[in-house]
């Protein structure tokens, strides 16, 4: 096979940082081929370099044996280099078919030829099995619609080179198959496709090779038949396994009290009914594909939307919760899915984003001095291993382990009784991963009552005391945690309740 | 160690920049008029005057408005209305004064009107103004420039249904001390700016609504989530900037001893938002520099003044104001302080590399 | 293999969500019309001279309007346009009356000024990344100081070629017994009202048939994916406000074509009602939506109400300004609700 891209010698410099150094990739024409490592080891940054986004400092790019060096993403991407990013990069404003072929409009008679956007659009849209109108804004469509657009978009380009940068992270197991025949077919016609994702078993699933960056470097690229899953994880996080998979459950006493308890809580539009209690101490996982109603459940839990009907019970007592202060107030903290857009505020300080929560719950008039405010955040700083030279430097520059981490802190600092951990270990590296699964189980210790809501359903097993497995916005089992299987919560998932 | 004098970040610092600018601006107006820096006392009024004070003095109403300004765009948001605010604070203050005028009529004393009602009611109405547009933003959810958009247009035709269109006078003397009298040898307007920056800034540092005011520009969604009652921090800016605005309108009323809905806070807003955003508060919200504004609106009254020791007429000001407005904000803009930030980082390495 | 739903029927086209606000603009303005022809049908309300004159009594504001749409629709603003085209009529009104020079020269200088303007705060907006509310605004302080330094009077302007082209106007004929007669009352159109809807037809040109245009959309819709998609979001935004400098002197070529004169406090606020006339035709000023269709009912929209007024004969003018702010709540609230009903959809 002939080698399509060769990279060679890639260095890119950060202020500060080395992110790139020396890297070498390849990728054959007619090849799927995963781009490995944990958040920080260089993927995107030497994705961005390939595609113009940023400039490499060192190194040389040859596509087709002819070296190349895009400066812009309109460069790259008249070179045949087309991407599709984690995040829908779109214009939710233009109609489907119009986001497929913006800035490349089919032109007659010096004008737009929208019947041949509209038409094409829909047969590229079939491709993918989804029959839907595609003269609509996007907007009006779900993720994974959006996704697929943007993927259709990338495909129609003529891409000589595909790069998809996490593109499964908002797709349900259907869709992901889907995404999986299209990318064969495309391997088929020749092209090459660079393939991010944290999910190993899509890995595994659709690609021919693999190779593995660490820390700005080249770990190796290997087929896929050559590396085992326990291999492969130990080469991206550079240590033994055995500290990620030593956890233990928390242990609960059979007669501890209840310290939160949801009867037939709901709304009209996302929850119908749903019960949940919570002992003292335990730590229940929330499992269920993405949109079966887990976050919804939590949201209403914290009062960040509102339950409509149903008791709310916490160590007790009553707790009618309007909007999130209601239940910070009441101890309950909650760490949302989206980081970026719900828990960091990234131009704020480490020691602001600590001490938030505690002082809205105290409301401003009672402000803590500065000093308290620093020796707070650095008591987290140290208790979470939390990177940084000290605590003025801003939440937004750190690492996502770390963001995690400073928003972990936020609630610790509040002394909860009751912690909703809805994903809180996705997008971060297993290093963190598996810190952050031992602080959730130090609190249960600690007395804590943790909900764990995670699409991967080893963590929440490894974790969990009872499982809540939920399925089209409603509870369908509950199952323990010790003893249950993948496999019996998946068949619950997909079949309902046993 | 750490303490040493740190060049580069100081030349990142917006605020940096507007000390600069005004400091140059002062300095050629040193050159073209050497009295420029003198101050002298004059008995008779009980006042110092001088260049300076006058600079000062005339700033009174744009630094008032831009204490509130600050935090709204520290919001991420802009009131258009403060312009409108002031029109109608002084139509109302005017109202009251005219029954006095229609019963007694030689001026400068009259009763029958409580003075409280004169300054209370445009305050009050003004609060409750900026309030409505509070309460678009935080409980419509509509974007603050739209949301006060309606006032800014609608605002000036409520001053004039107040006044019947109509242009009252006053001479009512304790109405001319806001804006003409004295008070520690200093003009009134100057004793009230200071008093309101003063209150404002503690009123934002000293608690922690400040922080929550940046918490919320920056990431409003996640300050939600971290019990942050975001909808009662706008409401309270709004309201806040309404009553400056408010303030504002009295002084520019008392300085003029009447109303004028037309002219009256004609483009404040526009000057208020560049005050603050000289001042090196970022319009997408975020941080805000109480100080850097205060400069920011010393800067747009120090050009006016240049540009009349210039003799140019009045209204071609405005041209002198952009042309020294687009120098601080293109020096002020990411790509120069970039270069700026770059060209340290390379001298530094190579220091770094001689001592090496 | 077709699916039923691509099958694009009339009915699915028009009821398309992303026109909603247009319908709205229109369908308000035909509320308003109908009752201005019950209120006020006795005095001739419903005439078409009534109607016509609305349009020539804010065409200025309508070719003006064009060029912000545009803007807007990027997710910008420009602060300038009044300015700009009172410096047009400054350059109009002292060029040929006081250095006099042939229209036709002031009219290219004043092209010059305007779009150079245009582009360079385009420019300075994008590269720079000096907020756009910031940039045009000291545009217009710049445009507004030159205007006061040209002359602080009112200048008349008497040239042949102003006064044929002001004066000149197309009667409104109806046939009557196989003859053709001008309608009564006599109504009529003339350059600016050509001017106006050659500006609408253009801008919807430009906005649904170019690739610039649907530029324009995407950068509103979001920048940065657009700059990864690969679109020419520089050059498309630093044109736009271009174009919209090119618009500015048009409309202050039609403003001084209207009241023949230049003076340097002209169409002061003028921006606001451009922006009004903009946003209660349907466009957003978060950016990414707006059609020149919805501009031109804004336009009409927003110049009914002083008619309104003007019939009734007791209001005071400056109740036009209580109606157009209480229209602008009515719309924002309408949006407010649409934007809320999509995505409450998902």
């Amino acid at each position: 096979m002939s080698e399509l891209l060769e990279m060679r010698g890639i260095t890119m410099q950060f202020p500060g940082v080395k992110a790139l150094d020396g890297v070498d990739f390849t990728l054959r024409a007619g090849e799927i081929h995963s781009l490995l490592g944990e958040n920080g080891a260089g993927k995107s940054t030497l994705i961005k370099c390939l595609t113009g986004v940023n400039r490499m400092d060192a190194g040389t790019i040859r596509l087709d044996g002819e070296e190349i060096r895009p400066a812009s993403p309109q460069q790259a991407i008249a070179l045949g280099i087309s991407t599709v990013f984690q995040e829908v990069n779109l214009c939710p404003n233009l109609t489907v078919a119009e986001n497929i072929f913006v800035g490349r409009q089919p032109m007659k008679h010096g004008q737009i030829d929208w019947k041949t956007i509209n038409r094409r659009a829909a047969e590229l849209m079939a491709r993918f099995h989804l029959d839907i109108d595609v003269t609509r804004p996007l907007s009006y469509y779900s993720t994974a619609i959006q996704q697929m657009t943007s993927i259709a978009r990338a495909v129609d380009i003529q891409a000589k080179v595909l790069i998809l940068d996490e593109p499964t992270s908002s797709l349900d197991e259907n869709e992901v198959q889907l995404l999986f025949n299209v990318m064969r077919e495309l391997r088929e016609q020749g092209l090459g496709i660079i393939f991010i994702t944290h999910f190993l078993d899509q890995i595994y699933a659709v690609s021919d090779r693999m190779t593995i960056l660490r820390n700005g470097h080249l770990v190796g690229t290997w087929g896929v038949s050559e590396l085992s899953k326990v291999e492969l994880v130990t080469k991206m996080v550079g240590k033994d396994m055995d500290v990620i998979f030593n956890l233990k459950r928390a242990d609960v006493p059979g007669d501890a009290p209840y310290m939160l308890k949801a009867e037939h809580i709901g709304d009209t539009e996302h929850i119908r009914d749903i019960s949940v209690s919570l002992k003292k101490g335990e730590l229940v996982g929330f499992a269920g594909l993405l949109g079966s109603g887990r976050t919804e459940t939590a949201e209403m839990l914290f009062g960040a939307s509102r339950a409509t009907k149903g008791s709310i019970t916490l160590d007790g007592e009553d707790v009618t919760l309007r909007q999130p202060f209601d239940a910070i107030r009441a101890q309950i903290a909650f760490c949302p899915e989206d980081r970026k857009r719900d828990g960091i505020i990234g131009d704020l300080s480490i020691r602001e984003n600590i001490m938030l929560a505690v002082q809205s719950r105290q409301g401003f008039m009672h402000p803590m001095s500065r000093q308290e405010q620093t020796e707070l955040a650095n008591q987290y700083i140290r208790v979470l291993g939390i990177a940084t030279p000290d605590c003025e430097k801003k939440a937004g520059e750190l690492s996502g382990g770390n963001q995690q981490k400073v928003i972990l802190a936020r609630w610790m600092a509040t002394q909860p009784k009751v912690l909703i951990l809805d994903e809180p270990t996705r997008g971060i590296d297993i290093g963190a991963k598996a810190e952050i699964q031992r602080l959730m189980l130090e609190m249960c210790g600690g007395g804590v009552s943790v909900i764990f809501i995670s699409s991967e359903l080893d963590e929440i097993i490894r974790c969990s005391n009872r499982v809540v497995v939920m399925r089209d916005r409603e509870k369908v089992a509950e199952v323990d945690g010790e003893g249950c299987t993948q496999q019996d919560i998946l068949k619950i998932i997909a079949e309902g309740a046993a | 160690m750490k303490k040493t004098f740190d060049l580069s970040s100081l030349m990142q610092s917006k605020v940096t920049w507007a000390v600069i600018a005004e400091l140059l601006i002062l300095l050629v107006c040193f050159a073209i008029r050497p009295d420029f820096f003198s101050i002298s006392y004059q008995p008779s009024t009980g006042m110092l005057y001088g260049s300076l004070i006058d600079i000062v003095n005339r700033s009174a109403e744009i630094t008032i408005i831009a204490m509130g300004m600050t935090l709204v765009i520290a919001l991420g948001g802009t009131d258009l209305s403060v312009g409108a605010l002031v029109a109608v604070a002084g139509a109302i203050a005017l109202k009251f004064l005219r029954w006095d005028v229609l019963q007694y009529h030689p001026p400068g004393d009259y009763t029958v009107c409580s003075y409280a009602l004169v300054l209370g009611v445009p305050l009050v109405v003004c609060a409750l103004m900026g309030l409505f547009n509070g309460f678009l933003v935080a409980k419509g959810g509509i974007q603050p420039i739209i949301a006060t958009l309606i006032l800014m247009v609608c605002g000036r035709g409520v001053a004039q249904i107040l006044t019947d269109g109509k242009q009252f006078t006053t001479g009512y003397t304790p109405f001319r001390v806001i804006g003409q009298g004295s008070f520690l040898y200093l003009p009134m307007p100057i004793i009230i700016t200071l008093v309101v920056v003063l209150a404002v800034a503690l009123f934002t540092r000293r608690t922690a609504f400040g922080a929550f005011v940046e918490s919320v520009g920056v990431n409003p969604s996640a300050s939600r989530l971290s019990g942050i009652k975001a909808g009662t921090v706008i409401l309270i800016v709004f309201a806040l900037t309404g009553l400056l605005s408010g303030i504002a309108g009295l002084i520019y009323s008392s300085r003029i001893m009447s109303n004028d809905s037309n002219n009256a806070g004609l483009n404040f807003e526009m000057d208020a938002i560049l005050a603050v955003v000289i001042g090196g508060t970022n319009m997408a919200g975020g941080r805000f520099s109480l100080a850097g504004t205060v400069v920011g609106s010393l800067i747009i009254r120090t050009i006016v003044t240049f540009v009349y020791y210039f003799g140019i007429v009045a209204e071609a000001t405005m041209a002198f104001k952009a042309l020294i407005i687009a120098v601080v904000i293109v020096l002020q803009s990411e790509p120069v302080r970039e270069y700026f930030a770059k060209r340290a980082r390379a001298r530094a390495r190579l220091n770094g590399g001689a001592a090496a | 293999m077709t699916s039923t739903k691509n099958r694009q029927t009339l009915w699915s086209r028009l009821t398309n969500p992303k026109y909603i606000m247009v319908y709205a603009t229109i369908g308000i303005f035909l509320v308003i019309y109908a009752f201005g022809a019950v209120a006020y049908g006795d005095k001739g309300f419903t005439t078409l001279r009534t109607f016509v004159n609305l349009f020539i009594d804010n065409a200025y504001y309508g070719i003006s309007a064009v060029g912000m749409t545009m803007v807007l629709i990027t997710g910008g603003i420009d602060l300038s346009v009044g300015a700009v085209a009172s410096l047009t009529g400054m350059f109009l009104a002292y060029g040929t009356s006081v250095l006099g020079l042939h229209p036709l020269t002031c009219i290219a200088a004043a092209l010059v000024m305007g779009v150079g303007l245009g582009l360079l705060m385009g420019w300075v907006i994008h590269y720079l990344n000096v907020p756009a509310f910031i940039t045009t605004l000291t545009g217009m302080f710049l445009a507004r100081g030159v205007c006061s330094l040209i002359s602080r009077e009112s200048i008349d302007i008497h040239h042949p070629m102003i006064d044929a082209l002001a004066g000149w106007k197309i009667y409104l004929m109806r046939l009557v017994d196989g003859q053709w007669v001008k309608v009564k009352p006599i109504a009529f159109i003339n350059f600016n009202v050509i001017l106006f809807l050659v500006m609408i037809a253009l801008g919807t040109f430009i906005l649904q048939r170019t690739r610039f245009g649907r530029n324009i959309y995407a950068i509103g819709g979001n920048e940065q994916s657009a700059k990864l998609m690969g679109l020419p979001v520089g050059y498309t935004k630093v044109m736009v406000y271009g174009f919209n400098g090119l618009c500015s002197v048009l409309a202050g070529l039609s403003y001084a074509l209207y009241v023949k004169s230049g003076w340097n406090l002209s169409l002061q606020g003028g921006e606001l009602e451009v922006i009004t006339c903009a946003v209660i035709g349907g466009t957003l000023l978060t950016g990414g939506v707006g059609y020149m269709v919805g501009t031109l009912f804004g336009v009409l929209l927003k110049s009914i109400i002083p008619a309104l007024i003007t019939f009734n004969g007791n209001l005071l003018s400056w109740w036009g300004k209580l109606a157009t702010g209480g229209l602008l709540l009515l719309f924002i609230c309408i949006q407010r609700f649409v934007v809320t009903s999509a995505r409450g959809r998902k």
